[in-house]
């Protein structure tokens, strides 16, 4: 290799130290001699005549430059021939099983990765006021506004309220329905996009909602009557803490509907990072 | 600090096994060549899980699993009990490729598998996400397409607090954005532009989850056609600032997550038009300075860690936005501050000669935008006594030497002071030997150099005279380019004729004393 010792002192030497642009002493033509070279060029050759075309220049290179090949074919090994571990982890600790430590949920782990994942997928966003749970920040925002402010609704009559679930979109919406079209027509959501249930505002619909599927389930385990000694049906937003928290994935063709109820007694406060929201906001009475 | 996480598949390549992966890389690199050609080139990401990687190195022997086999799996989900459990089983499977399209026309088989998604059970999500990504590594992009429907749930969890979900997430929707315009379309719509800006911002210290940010948006850019769409919602979007505040590799986790921002943002410089917007955030400065630190870790010969995969988009961008910034008419220093990144470039481009000379030319390239026109870092380039270091490289081909010559030019073009270093220097003896060289390009490009040097001092041209260089002007008269003649004979008349006068003078004046 032809590296050249002066340049790797620069870089690495025990003095490399920065070398800022202005300490670089600037070669300056004697005047006299560069004038009179000008004066020369002109009159060796007129300039039009002149063979001589070479001035500096910056090259600028588009992304598929001729030049760029070898150094993206580079690239593309790197990302198809290297199989890369993912997120390395530090081995897993051995600990004896244990159980969320959230109410009502009755999941067990053998590692503190999986509660971890568990943790911040089902308890980080949680409603305080219906115990709802999202996936994110902004969804639970707005499930607060829509469902527990009790300020939304009146403000709804009069402009637009209902803000698009897709980040960055920004758009509002009469109402929910609006909305929905909206999500299905603009972004290509599907029209039984989970994180978007509207609320029930009355409770004759909700009645009415209520049909013989929930009668099947009543029998269910893990089906309560919610203290107010009404059959809480909650429209599948989102998820939540029921014991029995497998029984609700998307709902196959079959069994369209599915509903199901909350265990977590109201006064239970969750820890760290699970409540939020308007406390009472939305108490039946 | 330079170490590369993903350096493990070649250790686990063992002595009897390399002549044979090598042979395989030589095949592979010219399917990606061919690619590149007809700007196909994209890829997909494959990660392995790191417990299963001997599991499924024994399991690649199985025969392919039927389709009733892979109906059984997706029942065994949907019936319940260990539904985790039956999910990894069913995402060991679509471990082989073949399965995918038996996989995606089962009826019924997206649908159950997007139910996971979008339940509440954190652990079926986990497995379920990784269902979807082995599916998104298919080559076949029907596949692709058929995991549209999931889309939405995928995007959604960007902003998951769940690190490990929204890594899984990041790296499917990164492979499944080249299946076609269809998805590509979708994607967009479905706002992939904005939730990536929010990952980004949101997950900031989790740095595997940067590298898979920038992996996927390096896909969207690298897009044939992102210079209509994606670069502009890119460019608005806030993703910039942080990419550029990501170039910064990390002692415990290496240099992935550079690597991939760095890419990006090549993809976007080279697309743009104004980059006074990135340059105003500081890319410029940032990318100098990784590259002085990356100079200095290559000289020490750290050259193992794949160190070029990091320098080569950096020189990239830096170089594009050299030549589209719009260059301050008093410093010229193009808004460089340490001018030791002129030595990193000279040190890469020495010790990539052999394994990468690709990337020696590209550092040369930038060295060329970093000069031309600016006489403060011209003087540095002498300053720094680099005029030997180049003069080497001028043997290379490969468009080495025309970068070499162009870099010469830029210094000497600034006035007789500079040729007479660059002379001092040896430049003269090198540009006798480049004028006997084939490649016309190289003749030319040695005319003009020689013109600057000759035109600028009279000692210059009686050097030139004494080094013989007389006989190879006139050789090159009998060239068959016109060009090459018309400058030969121009520099022979104009500039040595009368200092050849005076010689033939002075030596007959001696003669006759």
């Amino acid at each position: 290799m032809l590296q050249s010792t002066n340049l790797i002192q620069l870089l690495v030497g025990c003095d490399a130290q920065r070398i800022d642009i202005h300490s670089v002493p600037v070669v300056k033509n004697s005047s006299d001699v560069y004038s009179q070279q000008f004066a020369k060029r002109g009159d060796g050759l007129e300039e039009n005549s002149s063979p001589f075309n070479f001035t500096p220049r910056t090259i600028r290179l588009d992304k598929d430059e001729e030049f760029f090949v070898d150094g993206d074919v580079h690239r593309h090994l790197y990302l198809q021939d290297l199989v890369t571990p993912l997120t390395e982890e530090s081995p897993s600790l051995n600990i004896s099983e244990f159980q969320c430590h959230i109410a009502g949920c009755k999941q067990l782990f053998d590692t503190l990765e999986g509660y971890e994942h568990h943790y911040n997928s089902l308890h980080r966003h949680v409603c305080s006021s219906c115990k709802r749970s999202f996936p994110s920040n902004r969804l639970l925002d707005i499930h607060i506004l829509e469902w527990h402010d009790s300020l939304f609704k009146v403000m709804a009559d009069r402009e637009c309220m209902y803000q698009c679930l897709v980040e960055g979109c920004g758009l509002k919406f009469q109402t929910s329905k609006k909305r929905k079209e909206h999500l299905i027509t603009t972004h290509s959501y599907p029209s039984d996009f989970r994180f978007d249930k509207p609320k029930k505002m009355k409770r004759g619909t909700k009645e009415e909602k209520i049909p013989q599927q929930d009668e099947k389930r009543l029998t269910g385990p893990g089906n309560v009557v919610s203290r107010h000694g009404e059959l809480e049906n909650c429209e599948l937003m989102d998820f939540s803490l029921t014991q029995e928290s497998e029984s609700h994935e998307l709902a196959l063709p079959e069994r369209q509907k599915p509903h199901y109820t909350y265990k977590v007694p109201p006064t239970i406060c969750f820890g760290h990072g699970s409540v939020r929201g308007f406390r009472g906001g939305r108490k039946k009475k | 600090m330079w170490r590369l996480k993903a350096v493990r598949h070649k250790s686990s390549v063992s002595v009897k096994d390399l002549e044979e992966f090598k042979q395989k890389r030589r095949e592979h690199e010219k399917v990606l060549r061919q690619a590149r050609r007809d700007r196909q080139l994209v890829s997909k990401r494959l990660l392995l899980n790191e417990e299963e990687q001997e599991k499924e190195l024994m399991e690649t022997n199985c025969a392919p699993l039927s389709q009733d086999q892979i109906r059984e799996m997706l029942h065994n989900v949907q019936r319940g009990g260990e539904k985790a459990a039956h999910l990894a089983m069913l995402r060991k499977a679509l471990r082989d490729p073949q399965t995918h399209l038996i996989f995606t026309k089962l009826e019924n088989s997206m649908y159950v598998l997007v139910g996971q998604l979008s339940g509440h059970n954190a652990q079926c999500q986990l497995e379920a996400v990784r269902c979807l990504y082995e599916l998104s590594s298919s080559s076949h992009p029907g596949v692709g397409q058929s995991c549209l429907s999931a889309t939405p749930y995928l995007l959604t969890y960007l902003s998951s607090p769940s690190a490990k979900l929204t890594e899984l997430c990041l790296y499917t929707l990164g492979n499944l954005w080249p299946d076609g315009a269809v998805v590509k379309e979708k994607l967009l719509v479905q706002g992939m532009v904005p939730a990536l800006a929010n990952c980004i911002q949101n997950q900031r210290c989790n740095l595997a989850v940067m590298e898979a940010v920038g992996f996927t948006l390096s896909q969207l850019l690298q897009d044939n056609d992102a210079a209509d769409k994606v670069i502009p919602m890119v460019m608005t979007s806030g993703l910039v600032p942080h990419l550029i505040s990501l170039l910064t590799p990390d002692p415990e986790f290496g240099m992935g997550v550079a690597i991939e921002c760095a890419w990006c943002l090549h993809y976007i410089i080279s697309r743009i038009t104004d980059t006074s917007m990135l340059i105003t955030e500081g890319l410029l400065s940032q990318c100098s300075n990784l590259l002085i630190t990356l100079g200095g870790a290559v000289a020490k010969g750290r050259t193992d860690d794949c160190v070029e995969l990091l320098i080569w988009p950096l020189l990239r961008c830096l170089g594009n936005m050299l030549a589209s910034g719009v260059r301050e008419p008093a410093g010229c220093s193009a808004g460089v501050e340490d001018v030791r990144l002129l030595a990193a470039l000279c040190v890469f481009s020495q010790t990539y000669l052999t394994s990468h000379c690709a990337l020696s030319r590209e550092s040369l390239w930038v060295l060329n935008n970093l000069t031309a026109g600016s006489f403060v870092l011209c003087s540095a380039v002498l300053f720094l006594k680099m005029v030997p270091d180049l003069l080497q490289l001028l043997p290379f081909s490969n468009g080495i030497n025309t970068m070499v010559l162009r870099v010469l030019g830029n210094v000497a073009h600034n006035g007789p002071e500079y040729c007479i270093q660059l002379t001092q220097a040896g430049l003269l003896s090198v540009l006798c030997a480049t004028l006997k060289m084939a490649d016309p390009d190289i003749v030319t490009l040695s005319l003009e150099v020689l013109h600057l040097l000759t035109a600028s001092s009279p000692q210059i041209a009686e050097e030139f005279i004494r080094l013989d260089g007389i006989p190879l002007l006139e050789a090159i008269q009998y060239n068959s380019e016109e060009s090459q003649r018309l400058r030969a004979s121009c520099i022979l008349d104009y500039y040595l004729h009368a200092h050849s006068m005076v010689l033939l003078w002075i030596k007959v004046s001696q003669k006759q004393r």
